[in-house]
């Protein structure tokens, strides 16, 4: 089992520093699966996590500028690694300047991740500053528990998300007042954002956010969709600091945010970037 | 005035309370941590000062001219006096710090803009003075670097990090988070930072060497270094020595000396975090030596101490020998230090009217070289022989 990559460019180290930013404030521990082409970073939904579950996906070639990888076997081309992104992100958060970062498994006193900074300093010679992060491999037959989870059944609502600054801004200040936030929306571009507590209720009302279309696997999105009531709101009472946690961890808009709502079941945000997409669960509390 | 703050500042990083001490030259605060491993002082000379009196009283027991008896504060009152350097520097016009040795008080009167004065009274303790003797110059490896460099290589250890290893050879250096004996390699990332010599401004390597210290420690001396802007020396030599980390210019000096464990010491599976391997019993202040110090050498080699340090100690303008250094070292007879710069800092070092030692070495069995750390300080009165020694015998 190898790895080895190289990132030279600073605007992608840069990139890539902020996902990995993002990553550390939704998971304590995540999963970081490599395989030839993309770099996966997952959270499965345990109840360790809160139920929470996450799935990050990313191609490595628009990061890295060497990868190479060799996984666990020849038919199994793929390495699934336990760390804490935390670790990572701090070792690249000094990087800011670097002129290389190098990342390379090892196994010294235990599998690590080694991340190598190649530093411009006033001499000729570069400064080079190692951190060893430390992995646990995990083991081909425990790989079914990060498989993609499944997009759930949208019978419900499928809608952008509103400018995820303001609705940050929104769920902060809700956040010192409940515990709890119920996020509805319907398929007419309405969402509203509740909590209630005994002495206060406050309602955030976002219209006009636009539906997506989504092709379901048969083909006939339209002909359900019509089926339904669009204005019917389909509403999931979730944690509010799972919610929180993920939209303070945006430091760049996304191209595309959008929310699935299964009713009192789950909801799904999906956020789409050029290079990179993140998917976080957040299983409604009964 | 921020100076000054800030020198508080760091001193206030290794222990709650520091000697404030007048002598004739300026004034030195000085602090050492309870576990005798990391000691500070920061020297204000007189010309530091708009206005620096002082006066000699003078003890009739003493054999020397008692100067002035230096004493003891609890930094936590001073801080507040101190507390946000930039907002010192827009308000505060003078700042001026009086004692009253009668009455055991000390003042500091801030002067501030608008007419507010703002006036603290605080009790001083008395209590013997403390002083670090470390033969700087005889150090074999003297790295001098601008504070920024070392500032940028501290951001890379996490601010938790207690110790970190320092590791020289003439072709690199090297700072590494240091490894425990019973570490768990799967919960701890650790850092690795290498340097090459030319990033230093004088860099000599005399011993491969590779020393640990306590990084929570230093950081007070580095950022205090970082607001006078003036290079940082670092001076040490084998593991088990100690290291100095100082700073000097014209109007002040400041130095940290920090115990640093020895790897003969590891296999000993200390408990204790490995600066302060020895819970160090604080003799309190007796006047004799403590038992620990003589077992620890030979007591042929106190003996010789015993006759070259006395008359030494007293003398002001011995030249960077603490005299115990000698008789141990066999040669480094007071030889004038290689290193010029720092024989007057190293006067200063030793001090004239009470060459005081203190602080219980709890020496192991070992041979000396197995020592976690030699003393900087040992406790005794100018009479007594002055048991165990300072460090850096090269």
């Amino acid at each position: 089992m190898r790895f080895r990559a190289k990132i030279v460019d600073l605007a992608c180290l840069n990139h890539f520093s902020r996902i990995i930013n993002t990553i550390a404030r939704l998971a304590k521990t995540c999963v970081l699966r490599l395989t030839v082409c993309k770099l996966y970073f997952i959270l499965s939904d345990k109840v360790a996590n809160g139920g929470a579950s996450m799935w990050c996906e990313l191609s490595q070639g628009n990061f890295f500028d060497e990868f190479q990888m060799e996984g666990v076997a020849a038919e199994h081309n793929e390495i699934y690694l336990e760390l804490v992104p935390e670790n990572l992100s701090r070792a690249l958060k000094t990087a800011q300047s670097a002129k290389a970062v190098k990342i390379k498994l090892t196994n010294k006193h235990c599998p690590c991740l080694r991340v190598a900074v190649e530093l411009p300093s006033l001499s000729s010679s570069s400064r080079i500053v190692t951190h060893d992060i430390p992995v646990g491999v995990i083991p081909r037959r425990m790989w079914n528990d990060f498989r993609e989870p499944n997009v759930p059944d949208f019978d419900v609502s499928l809608i952008y998300l509103p400018v995820l600054k303001t609705m940050k801004s929104v769920v902060e200040r809700m956040k010192n007042l409940s515990n709890f936030i119920v996020i509805e929306a319907n398929l007419s571009g309405e969402m509203n954002l509740k909590i209630e507590t005994d002495l206060v209720s406050v309602t955030t009302h976002f219209k006009d956010l636009g539906n997506p279309p989504w092709a379901s696997e048969d083909g006939c999105q339209s002909s359900e969709a019509q089926g339904r009531n669009i204005e019917s709101m389909a509403e999931a009472c979730i944690d509010i600091k799972k919610l929180q946690q993920l939209l303070a961890g945006q430091q760049v808009n996304p191209t595309k945010a959008l929310c699935n709502i299964v009713r009192k079941r789950i909801v799904h945000f999906i956020l789409l970037h050029e290079e990179v997409s993140l998917q976080y669960f957040i299983p409604a509390i009964a | 005035l921020t100076v000054f703050g800030r020198a508080i500042h760091a001193i206030a990083r290794i222990s709650d309370e520091f000697w404030f001490d007048p002598l004739e030259k300026g004034l030195a605060l000085r602090s050492v941590n309870s576990s005798r491993s990391a000691y500070a002082c920061v020297f204000f000379s007189s010309m530091f000062f708009q206005h620096y009196c002082w006066t000699a009283v003078s003890q009739p027991c003493q054999k020397e001219k008692q100067l002035s008896l230096p004493c003891k504060l609890i930094i936590k009152s001073v801080l507040p006096v101190f507390r946000c350097a930039n907002v010192l520097e827009k308000n505060v016009e003078k700042c001026s710090i009086s004692t009253n040795p009668n009455d055991h008080h000390i003042t500091f009167q801030l002067l501030c803009r608008h007419g507010v004065v703002k006036t603290y009274n605080l009790t001083l303790q008395e209590c013997d003075p403390l002083q670090a003797i470390f033969a700087k110059h005889m150090c074999p490896n003297i790295l001098k670097v601008h504070s920024r460099l070392l500032a940028d290589v501290m951001v890379h250890f996490p601010t938790s990090q207690e110790e970190i290893t320092l590791s020289v050879t003439p072709m690199k250096v090297c700072f590494k988070s240091y490894i425990e004996e019973d570490t768990d390699f799967s919960r701890t990332v650790l850092t690795e930072i290498q340097l090459s010599p030319e990033e230093f401004d004088y860099f000599q390597v005399g011993v491969d060497s590779e020393v640990t210290f306590c990084l929570k420690e230093l950081r007070g001396l580095l950022a205090f270094s970082e607001a006078t802007s003036v290079p940082v020396s670092i001076h040490f030599g084998r593991c088990g020595k100690p290291i100095a980390f100082s700073i000097e210019d014209l109007l002040l000096e400041a130095s940290f000396i920090l115990a640093t464990l020895c790897e003969a010491e590891k296999e000993a599976a200390s408990p204790e975090p490995a600066c302060c391997p020895q819970p160090w019993d604080r003799k309190p202040q007796q006047k004799g030596n403590t038992p620990s110090m003589d077992s620890a050498k030979p007591p042929s080699a106190l003996a010789k101490q015993k006759v070259k340090s006395n008359p030494r100690g007293t003398e002001r303008d011995a030249p960077g020998t603490a005299g115990a250094a000698t008789a141990e070292a066999g040669g480094g007879e007071a030889t004038e230090a290689p290193y010029e710069k720092n024989s007057y800092l190293y006067k200063y070092c030793i001090f004239q009217f009470h060459s005081l030692f203190f602080g219980a070495v709890s020496y192991k069995e070992k041979e000396a070289i197995g020592d976690t750390f030699q003393s900087l300080v040992t406790a005794s009165d100018t009479e007594e022989d002055f048991g165990a020694l300072q460090s850096s015998q090269v």
